[in-house]
């Protein structure tokens, strides 16, 4: 493709995941707005102070025309300001700055662990094709995604903690070296259901890639094993993969929400649902708006991925 | 005589149910669907005829599985068994409605937006079901439990906010497709009012798309339905749900694992079935065995 041609294409892509950003804004302000009965009667409960659930209404702008709220929202979020937890008074964003490295931390880890595992199960099994062998990869893969993340994570406690104590039931250290001990069960819960998909996917691809006439031509002109099966199988195959990662990030995320509760870590998704209880609306918010604009530019760095390993990807 | 003709019309149909079988996947579906039956058939029949009843205490705390009670009992002397299949209608029932009422709205909503030529009313909705679908399925529908309150209705009313965007987005994106087929332009020229084009040429050929994509959100939901449960924003207590059951079972972890593995088996069967079933239609599609 021409360069100018490519440079349009990425600013129109770019320019569309911003528009949806703020798309994704927009819905998460108006939640707390469209909801049927008075957010802050809902959060002080029925026999409140009247005069404090005035104030609460102040605080939270409802007494504003709406899109006068919303423009004062909007214009906060673009200097940085999620607002105020109404709990205990510390900024959204500091919530998020101080829950968000934990979850980062082992989604990232998964997801590398889940792709070391998956590209050689995912290879093997697509380039043999075995009847018997594809078989029970996709039988047990099935499985293992139809079973609910917390239904794993349980059997996972009950055998590891419960049965041999090897990771400790509740509790979590901060620091490097000791967090692995609270960490590594619910990275290899994560990663084992990742693997599940991600080389599902692959395989598919591989297969496909495998009957495209290039792969042939690479065969006839006797390339190099690891250079044949990287440059003709595993690039091209790859690209369908992280474009899925990307778009699976979001349910990954979503997913996390449950893991921390089970395995009680103080990340993000724990300080959600710990949000949610409290009606915290801010926090609720401000949390929900960095999932959903996380989401969005993930699948943006997913295409422009996809597009850098195989340039027949539509951007 | 006749006898005969019947005969010769079983084995027919034999032959044909055998020949459909022995076709790519026929196994999977075949094996999908049973599954699936037979727990949806349990869950609506065991209760009725079952021995207790499912808020029923009927022995001690926390009694191991035995021969009377198969599953056990849970952490208030409830039958675990009669429990986990009270639940089929509280999560396998609200899963059902929390797919089809957005398949039928979003399928509806997309199908429109691929015939309607307002440019504006087009990428303003596009642009809407895009934000929607923006959002991880699980974290928005926690959100909006803060703004519309627990429970199993509530969430039936939050899958149908958040999902029919993507069900309008499949059917869009076929619906722009089918409208250019020939036989499309055919039925115009017959003269066909546009309704009936609509809805006896368009709706089908788009629907099959959607119907597709909506088994494999069956799975999906039942798995968020059961995973709210367990946070203690879908199902209260009182009542049974696998989901719930397992959040309970978590306290008790180290002295009673039949309360939590029994509920989650009963998820895993049922997403299982599922699994299959859409593992068996897709391998039919791409037509190797």
């Amino acid at each position: 493709m021409n360069r100018n041609v490519f440079l349009r294409k990425l600013g129109g892509r770019l320019l569309r995941t911003i528009s949806i950003s703020f798309w994704v804004m927009v819905i998460s302000y108006s939640l707390m707005r469209l909801s049927p009965g008075d957010p802050a009667e809902a959060r002080l409960g029925a026999g409140a102070d009247p005069e404090a659930i005035i104030k609460l209404r102040e605080t939270l702008g409802l007494n504003e025309n709406a899109f006068v709220a919303f423009v004062d929202y909007f214009t906060g979020v673009l200097r940085g300001d999620l607002g105020v937890s109404l709990a205990n008074d510390v900024e959204v964003l500091e919530i998020i700055k101080r829950t968000f490295p934990l979850t980062l931390t082992y989604i990232v880890l998964s997801v590398f662990f889940a792709f070391i595992i998956s590209i050689p199960i995912g290879t093997i099994i697509g380039w043999s094709n075995k009847a018997s062998a594809v078989y029970v990869f996709r039988g047990i893969t099935s499985i293992i995604i139809a079973t609910p993340n917390f239904f794993i994570a349980m059997v996972g406690i009950l055998l590891f903690s419960v049965k041999y104590n090897w990771a400790p039931l509740f509790g979590y250290v901060s620091d490097f070296p000791g967090n692995l001990k609270y960490l590594w069960l619910p990275i290899t819960v994560n990663t084992l259901i990742l693997v599940s998909i991600i080389s599902r996917v692959l395989q598919t691809s591989v297969v496909d890639t495998r009957a495209e006439e290039f792969v042939e031509t690479g065969i006839i002109r006797g390339v190099s094993r690891p250079r044949f099966f990287w440059f003709y199988i595993l690039k091209p195959s790859l690209a369908p993969t992280v474009v899925l990662l990307s778009y699976m990030m979001g349910t990954m995320l979503g997913a996390t929400v449950i893991l921390e509760t089970i395995f009680s870590l103080p990340g993000i998704g724990r300080e959600l649902v710990g949000a949610v209880l409290a009606n915290d609306y801010p926090v609720v918010q401000g949390i929900l708006l960095l999932f959903g604009v996380i989401t969005v530019f993930l699948s943006f760095i997913g295409d422009l991925l996809a597009y850098a390993l195989d340039r027949r990807v539509k951007l | 005589m006749s006898n005969n003709k019947a005969f010769a019309a079983d084995a027919s149909r034999k032959e044909r149910i055998k020949e459909w079988v022995s076709r790519p996947g026929g196994f999977g579906i075949i094996t999908g669907s049973l599954m699936f039956a037979a727990i949806t058939l349990v869950g609506f029949i065991y209760p009725l005829v079952g021995p207790y009843a499912a808020d029923e205490f009927v022995g001690e705390s926390l009694e191991g599985p035995s021969l009377s009670h198969p599953m056990g009992l849970d952490q208030l002397g409830r039958d675990v068994m009669t429990r986990v299949f009270s639940a089929v209608p509280a999560d396998i029932g609200i899963a059902f409605l929390g797919v089809t009422i957005p398949l039928t709205i979003g399928t509806v909503v997309g199908i429109l937006l691929g015939i309607s030529k307002n440019k504006y009313v087009v990428s303003t909705v596009s642009s809407l079901i895009d934000g929607i679908n923006a959002f991880p399925l699980l974290i928005i529908a926690i959100a909006m439990v803060t703004f519309l309150g627990p429970g199993l209705f509530n969430v039936v009313i939050i899958l149908t906010l958040m999902s029919w965007a993507r069900y309008a987005r499949i059917a869009r994106t076929k619906a722009v497709v089918v409208l250019q087929q020939n036989y499309i332009e055919a039925a115009k020229l017959m003269g066909y009012s546009k309704r009936r084009v609509i809805s006896k040429h368009v709706a089908p050929n788009v629907s099959s798309e959607s119907l597709a994509y909506a088994l494999s959100d069956f799975i999906l939901v039942i798995i968020i339905v059961s995973g709210l449960s367990f946070l203690g924003f879908a199902a209260r207590p009182p009542m049974p749900e696998w989901g719930s059951m397992i959040a309970d079972g978590r306290t008790f972890l180290g002295q009673a694992w039949w309360l939590t593995v029994f509920p989650g088996l009963a998820i895993c069967w049922s997403a299982i079935s599922l699994s299959f079933i859409v593992e068996g239609l897709s391998r039919r599609d791409r037509g190797n065995s």
